[in-house]
């Protein structure tokens, strides 16, 4: 994965370059803000816990997207720009499926299938966790199973044919094949934002911080145990399967991969499988933690995937879950100085700070699983 | 009959001709040297041995069987295995996950092989779980031949193994490959070390600019004053 030591660089690098030094010294200026604020009282314990937990949640729904795309990085070698509205077709088709199990019967098929005009379905069908769990869990597997699908049905289609080709021409197919996703997800869907969750129905708690709380709601809490357990997986899948240690070695070097008699179209087959279902569930994921649907769900959050997985080392997919978090905690804190318009900006501030002083990112390689 | 014929083959990269008519024969369990100058396009010969050059004509016959169509993962079924010159090992996995690799094609990892390896090459066995970006140049080399020998191929393929390595590897590097030949398994080797390679194969070919130019048993190579004018230096 990591060629480089990663002992020694902060040490050395802070003795010889002003640069590394000056941020890290503005991130400890800004730590010790934040306890100062906390001990004045300007911030309170609570208000950073809610920023830092909302920072959790949405780093690991980042960090889950960005795994698909750093695995494409390295495998296939090349930025896929179509990642984002994959991300928007595998929770379209969760989602209507598990509209359909909770209210076949009872409301319009085609209103159940998000193609009809969008009503208030919501309200109507009143879905949780805790209210329809088997129709949500078939909706999140019909996400995953989906988008490995149209992901693979996309590589045969366009990357296949492609594959001699360089990263650039393959990165400005992806943007095409984007835009002719996002258009036939709307003209199926027609523009809309269905709300997916009934609100009142989603369990809560309050969690006691010092002298007040901050809630964590259990759909936050789904979207980070999956999150957490796939992510295992696929640490376990990469490290310990012939399947995985085929991977790393083509992400590695892919001419001595083929002169190993490692069948290189077989590996490229489970990483669109792998990488397209993982998309997917973040999409089905991120769509009940936020509560809607909406055409755009993936190519809104696609730059914040890549800063998350330029951050953490294009092409790791432990980077791309590191620097997802990151980018995730980072822009969320970043309330406790900025207006909240401003979050995304913090985001991809703090990945241009580590490429400044980190090109290759902060797990290093440049193609390693 | 040779287990590896190389029959008037022109091979090269897209519009670039590199050999021109090459015959080359390697008998079984025979240590055949590649020798010539930069450029005399010994590396291609292997390169298209094993399927990663453009052939323009010829034949080559392992085994009696044409195999120029074939791709690495169907020649590697054959008995024939193949370590390029530089890159040939997988820098980010383990010592171990490389020998692995090596038998990717089978079912079922052979631990016996993986063991006779690692006897052949102790120090392998002691940095097996050690990244190969972390060893050292000569033990790289160990590493490649071992996933190269992991399935116990008939004939093996070494492109400059002591490339860039310290004059006393070179000479164990190369005792290591004398070896592996009287352990049965057939050598064709390209190697910068011109000398030492010819002292020690059975036979070799001089190529140069794509071209066979003499080809006899290593000593005679040696002391053949056209040879040694052309080629050795004197």
């Amino acid at each position: 994965m990591v060629e480089q030591s990663q002992d020694h660089w902060l040490g050395s690098r802070l003795q010889t370059d002003p640069l590394t030094a000056g941020f890290v010294v503005i991130g400890v200026l800004f730590f010790l803000d934040l306890l100062r604020r906390l001990a004045t009282g300007t911030v309170r314990p609570d208000t950073v816990a809610t920023f830092l937990w909302s920072g959790i949640v949405f780093g690991m729904a980042i960090g889950l997207a960005g795994i698909g795309l750093a695995m494409t990085y390295s495998i296939l070698q090349f930025a896929n720009f179509a990642h984002g509205d994959l991300i928007t077709a595998g929770a379209f088709a969760g989602w209507s499926s598990t509209f359909v199990i909770v209210g076949f019967g009872n409301i319009a098929m085609e209103i159940l299938l998000l193609v009809g005009q969008p009503a208030r379905i919501s309200s109507q069908l009143g879905i949780s966790v805790t209210t329809a769990p088997l129709a949500i869990v078939v909706g999140f597997i019909v996400s995953v199973l989906f988008a490995a699908g149209l992901a693979v049905g996309l590589d045969r289609v366009v990357f296949r044919p492609m594959r001699d080709q360089s990263g650039i021409s393959l990165l400005i197919a992806s943007v095409g094949v984007a835009l002719a996703l996002r258009h036939l997800i709307q003209f199926i869907y027609q523009p809309s934002t269905p709300s997916v969750v009934h609100d009142p129905e989603v369990p809560r708690q309050a969690i006691p911080v010092g002298s007040g709380s901050f809630t964590i709601d259990a759909h936050q809490v789904t979207l980070v145990v999956v999150a957490l357990g796939l992510m295992i997986g696929v640490h376990l899948l990469l490290q310990y399967t012939k399947l995985g240690t085929a991977m790393r070695a083509m992400a590695d070097n892919e001419d001595l991969a083929k002169i190993t008699g490692i069948s290189t179209e077989r590996v490229v087959l489970y990483t669109w499988l792998i990488g397209g279902g993982l998309t997917g569930a973040a999409g089905y994921l991120l769509a009940l933690e936020q509560g809607f649907l909406d055409l755009t769900l993936g190519w809104d959050i696609l730059l914040v995937i890549f800063a998350g997985v330029i951050l953490g080392g294009i092409g790791s997919i432990y980077g791309a879950i590191v620097g997802g978090l990151t980018i995730g905690i980072v822009s969320q804190l970043s309330i406790v100085w900025l207006p909240s318009e401003f979050t995304t900006v913090a985001a991809f501030v703090i990945m241009i700070a580590v490429l400044l002083v980190r090109p290759n990112g902060i797990f290093g390689g440049v193609t390693s699983v | 009959m040779s287990l590896l014929a190389v029959q008037d083959l022109d091979a090269g990269y897209g519009d670039l001709q590199v050999l021109d008519g090459v015959d080359m024969d390697v008998g079984d369990e025979e240590y055949v040297a590649i020798v010539g100058p930069n450029g005399a396009g010994k590396s291609t010969v292997m390169k298209s041995v094993f399927g990663l050059t453009d052939q323009m004509g010829g034949e080559i016959i392992f085994d009696g069987e044409d195999i120029s169509d074939l791709d690495p993962n169907e020649i590697i079924t054959r008995g024939l295995n193949y370590v390029p010159q530089s890159q040939n090992v997988f820098a980010g996995l383990t010592v171990r996950e490389n020998l692995e690799m090596g038998a990717y094609i089978l079912d079922e990892l052979p631990t016996e092989r993986l063991d006779e390896i690692y006897d052949r090459f102790p120090i392998l066995r002691e940095r097996k779980g050690q990244k190969a970006g972390t060893l050292s140049g000569g033990q790289r080399q160990m590493l490649a031949m071992g996933r190269a020998l992991m399935l116990d191929p008939d004939l093996l393929l070494l492109d400059e193994p002591s490339a860039g390595l310290a004059p006393d590897l070179v000479d164990e590097t190369l005792d290591r490959i004398d070896t592996i030949n009287d352990d049965g398994t057939a050598v064709l080797i390209v190697e910068q070390n011109a000398k030492e390679a010819l002292r020690r194969c059975d036979r070799g070919y001089v190529l140069v600019q794509g071209q066979n130019r003499h080809e006899d048993t290593g000593q005679a190579l040696l002391t053949d004053q056209q040879v040694r004018e052309d080629f050795l230096g004197g």
